[in-house]
């Protein structure tokens, strides 16, 4: 792909990715991921990889929005991220030995459940 | 009780969340669907969460080659331009109607995620990432 047309759609699928990441406080890998990987013509695991490096900055950005608009309690937010940061490394070093195609349509029926529960109560 | 409960739904999460893909959004559900917490604190939480699982798994990705500096360039600048925008529009909103159009995202996220098929010869048309 042409170098100028790789920045276009890079910059295109960023954006998609920053306007969902910032207005539901996550999901911008849900955006980014298929982006890159038809229009930048990332592979899967080069996509789903990216697409941390990225979001991860629009994160930073965010969430110091969130506090300053009064959203984010640090306390509160302590737990899971201690989890988080447990999960990550976990998640890091296995990535190469997980089947993401299959993993994909299993959190595709949870996302369908939060969904309903989002909706209906 | 409360605390470990919490701990171990990060831990979870966290490790979806190293894959790029569904982590992030799976806390957002547990939080508001499971553990009380408002959409937009839980909004707030799930982005700070993100922080230390993404920045924890990105060595490993680094080293497997797998980060491809040419898109993810243009991808931050931009992203980082709409995502102050819509963090600053998401934080004005109603509570009630935040959450209606956040069902509406999950259910568009979920049937594409469920119905979507990939081309077959997607991998072998892929480029390859620069080892610099």
């Amino acid at each position: 792909m042409e170098k100028r047309s790789i920045w276009k759609h890079a910059a295109l699928a960023g954006g998609a990715a920053g306007l969902v990441n910032g207005f539901f406080g996550g999901g911008g890998g849900m955006v980014l991921v298929p982006l890159l990987m038809s229009r930048c013509g990332l592979e899967r695991r080069q996509a789903f990889a990216s697409s941390v490096a990225i979001i991860l900055p629009l994160c930073v950005l965010s969430a110091a929005i969130y506090y300053i608009r009064g959203n984010l309690d640090l306390i509160q937010a302590l737990p899971y991220l201690a989890g988080g940061l447990v999960g990550g490394l976990i998640g890091g070093r296995i990535f190469e030995k997980v089947p993401v195609a299959w993993l994909k349509r299993g959190f595709a029926l949870l996302i369908l459940y939060g969904a309903w529960k989002a909706l209906t109560t | 009780m409360t605390w470990g409960i919490a701990f171990a739904a990060g831990t979870v999460t966290g490790v979806l969340s190293a894959f790029g893909i569904g982590g992030g959004s799976l806390l957002l559900i547990y939080l508001t669907a499971f553990a009380g917490v408002s959409q937009q604190a839980a909004q707030g939480i799930n982005l700070l969460y993100f922080l230390p699982a993404a920045a924890a798994s990105l060595p490993s990705h680094h080293k497997n080659g797998l980060l491809d500096k040419k898109v993810i360039l243009p991808a931050v600048l931009a992203g980082l331009i709409a995502a102050a925008g819509t963090a600053w529009l998401s934080n004005t909103l109603d509570t009630g109607l935040l959450r209606k159009l956040f069902g509406i995202f999950l259910l568009y996220i979920g049937i594409t995620q469920l119905v979507k098929r990939d081309k077959p010869g997607t991998k072998n048309t892929s480029r390859q990432p620069k080892a610099d």
